[in-house]
């Protein structure tokens, strides 16, 4: 959807370019995050796919089609454009902040009051509520919101996003993250992204664009940017927690064993004991009638309580459970919480879907370190 | 209580003779602004982004500011085709008017937030919309405080066109000055001051009608505070 081709951005009086034969792709219906150090030419490269920065040399294809060889008014009309400051018109009111590329184009009053509607709706903001304020009664994320409905206004194919959502509060990012996500999910849009949060970058990517010098240095997908970083310098800029983030692109499902053993609640004892003489077995999942998971029975407490009536007292209820949008970050949190090394995934209806446990987590991220890892580190997780 | 009295009846008196100034000086204002705001208010929008020729025309501003009034009128009056006209009194307010208001166009249309600018650049608006639907709307407050400033400054050096022909509320002044009538005097003063308020609340009217509620209770009351 967008090609960009070998493109330089050559100041003058500057030594090196700011954007230094730059290609890479962007697929339709995909979020790309250029992200880096300030200076890296990030904001620039975005910045020539609208022709709002002209480029010095190579070629950029938004549709198939070369932008350089476009009105760039036009070609501006047909591509979103949201900023971190917003760039609201102060004189405007939110209706005609939304309103002004449907305007230009020269949309009828009824089409355009009913697509300024659907996106105010679109982006959870009241259409009577808010269609008539002034920009300057809006707070921070409600202007963003504005920003970027005003964007999709003429629902253009391509949409750039420069720090969208750099100048509001942390959790206000957090949610207009979500949302944003969200409606990507329905819309489809083919979006570069600028930030320099390798945190929003691995949240908001499809593909991560690494820039650094006016170079790329890496471009793919945010797994393959934290399992397999190109070098020194991605290393480093995705930070030494990687792992760590790693835990918060993976779903639970990635890790999620589903084929487990369960017994009934009311199974008796020689299932049970013949289930743990196994050496290796220490745990099992109880389950009931309507294969509800109910709790997991543990060997040695099942021993202890074995001479007592029922051995049903010693099945544990799991504390709490994950569903399968859960990230392996929120199943860790969970299982450091209770101090529980499994938690169940349940789907939607609470039925079981299968389990996680922090051994197959800490081998799974392991084993994909180790594949790209060098032998003397591999020397020392052994000896860990 | 004599003198106040004095005040009165010369007014009362003389109602028609002062109205008839009152026109006059109405008149030569509302050429004069008129001039101004479509010269310098264009002027301004053409320099707007090119300092080098912004600096230069607002020194030129400057410079015409500083000099006296009356000298002002008597080079134009020594302009032959000019001569003892209103020409001669409406240029001269009209090269006062000049600093006020071009100072004002070229800082407040420069001081549109950047971000703004862009924006519009990126939805796809030509120079000439942005400056149209961006630009001249949001630095309207200041623009207008600056063509107020202007017009109470005309009021006040129009009174002195009255060395060069003109028949407005300056003769009272003038004529009460060579003839130590300070009833006429008072009389003049308090008319142009009235003049003056009359005129700072029309253009009070004007901006509270034109400028963008959006913009208003900020920028709007600053610009208009300055008088």
């Amino acid at each position: 959807m967008i090609k960009i081709e070998e493109v330089t951005k050559k100041y003058p009086g500057m030594e090196r370019p700011a954007v230094d034969k730059l290609s890479l792709n962007i697929e339709e219906g995909e979020i790309c995050v250029f992200v880096g150090p300030s200076g890296c030419g990030k904001t620039t490269t975005l910045k020539m796919i609208n022709l709002i920065i002209e480029p010095s040399g190579g070629k950029i294809f938004v549709n198939g089609e070369n932008i350089l060889e476009q009105n760039a008014n036009e070609l501006r009309k047909k591509i979103g454009y949201v900023i971190q400051k917003t760039g609201l018109f102060p004189h405007y009111s939110v209706f005609d902040n939304i309103a002004v590329v449907p305007n230009l184009l020269g949309w009828e009053e009824e089409r355009v009051e009913k697509r300024v509607v659907e996106l105010l709706k679109m982006m959870n903001l009241d259409p009577d509520e808010n269609r008539n304020k002034f920009p300057k009664a809006l707070s921070g994320g409600q202007s963003q919101r504005v920003g970027v409905a005003r964007a999709m206004a003429a629902d253009p194919p391509v949409m750039l996003m420069d720090e969208p959502f750099g100048a509001v509060d942390p959790i206000t990012r957090n949610q207009l993250q979500n949302e944003f996500l969200k409606l990507q999910q329905k819309v489809k849009k083919t979006i570069c992204f600028v930030t320099h949060d390798i945190d929003e970058a691995i949240k908001m990517g499809d593909k991560i664009a690494i820039l650094d010098q006016g170079k790329l240095v890496q471009y793919d997908t945010p797994e393959n940017i934290l399992f397999n970083p190109a070098n020194e310098f991605v290393e480093e800029f995705v930070g030494s927690d990687r792992s760590l983030k790693v835990l918060n692109l993976l779903r639970v499902t990635t890790v999620m064993r589903k084929n487990i053993k369960r017994i009934k609640e009311k199974a008796g004892i020689d299932e049970i004991n013949k289930y743990f003489s196994h050496p290796e077995k220490n745990r099992i999942l109880i389950e009931n009638d309507e294969n509800h998971v109910v709790g997991y029975l543990a060997k040695e407490e099942y021993h202890k309580i074995s001479t007592a009536k029922g051995w049903n007292k010693a099945i544990r209820i799991f504390p709490t459970s994950l569903n399968k949008h859960n990230t392996l970050k929120d199943a860790m949190s969970d299982m450091l919480q209770h101090n529980i090394a499994a938690l169940p995934v349940m789907d939607e209806e609470d039925k079981f879907m299968g389990i996680v446990s922090f051994r197959d987590i800490q081998s799974y991220i392991g084993e994909a370190y180790e594949e790209n890892e060098n032998e003397k580190e591999l020397d020392e997780n052994e000896v860990l | 209580m004599t003198e106040l009295r004095r005040v009165f009846n010369y007014f009362t008196n003389n109602l028609d003779r002062i109205s008839g100034y009152m026109l006059e000086h109405l008149i030569l204002i509302v050429i004069a602004i008129a001039l101004s705001i479509g010269l310098w208010v264009s002027l301004g929008i053409l320099v707007r982004s090119n300092k080098k020729a912004a600096d230069s025309v607002l020194g030129l501003g400057s410079l015409i500011m500083a000099i006296p009034s009356v000298a002002i009128y008597g080079i134009l009056v020594s302009i032959p085709g000019l001569g003892l006209s209103r020409q001669s009194a409406v240029i001269a307010l009209v090269l006062y008017s000049m600093l006020p208001i071009l100072r004002n166009v070229y800082v407040s249309l420069n001081e549109v937030d950047k971000s703004i600018l862009e924006a519009a650049k990126g939805m796809g608006m030509s120079d000439r919309q942005i400056l149209r639907k961006v630009q001249l709307p949001l630095a309207l407050p200041v623009i207008l405080a600056g063509v107020r400033v202007a017009t109470v400054m005309m009021v006040g050096i129009g009174t002195l066109a009255v060395y060069i022909g003109e028949r407005n509320l300056g003769v009272l002044i003038e004529q009460g000055l060579k003839r130590s009538r300070s009833d006429m005097i008072i009389v003049g003063a308090i008319l142009v001051t009235v003049f003056v308020v009359v005129i700072d609340f029309f253009i009070g009217w004007l901006e509270s009608a034109a400028v963008s509620e959006g913009i208003k209770s900020d920028e709007g009351s600053k610009a208009g505070g300055e008088n």
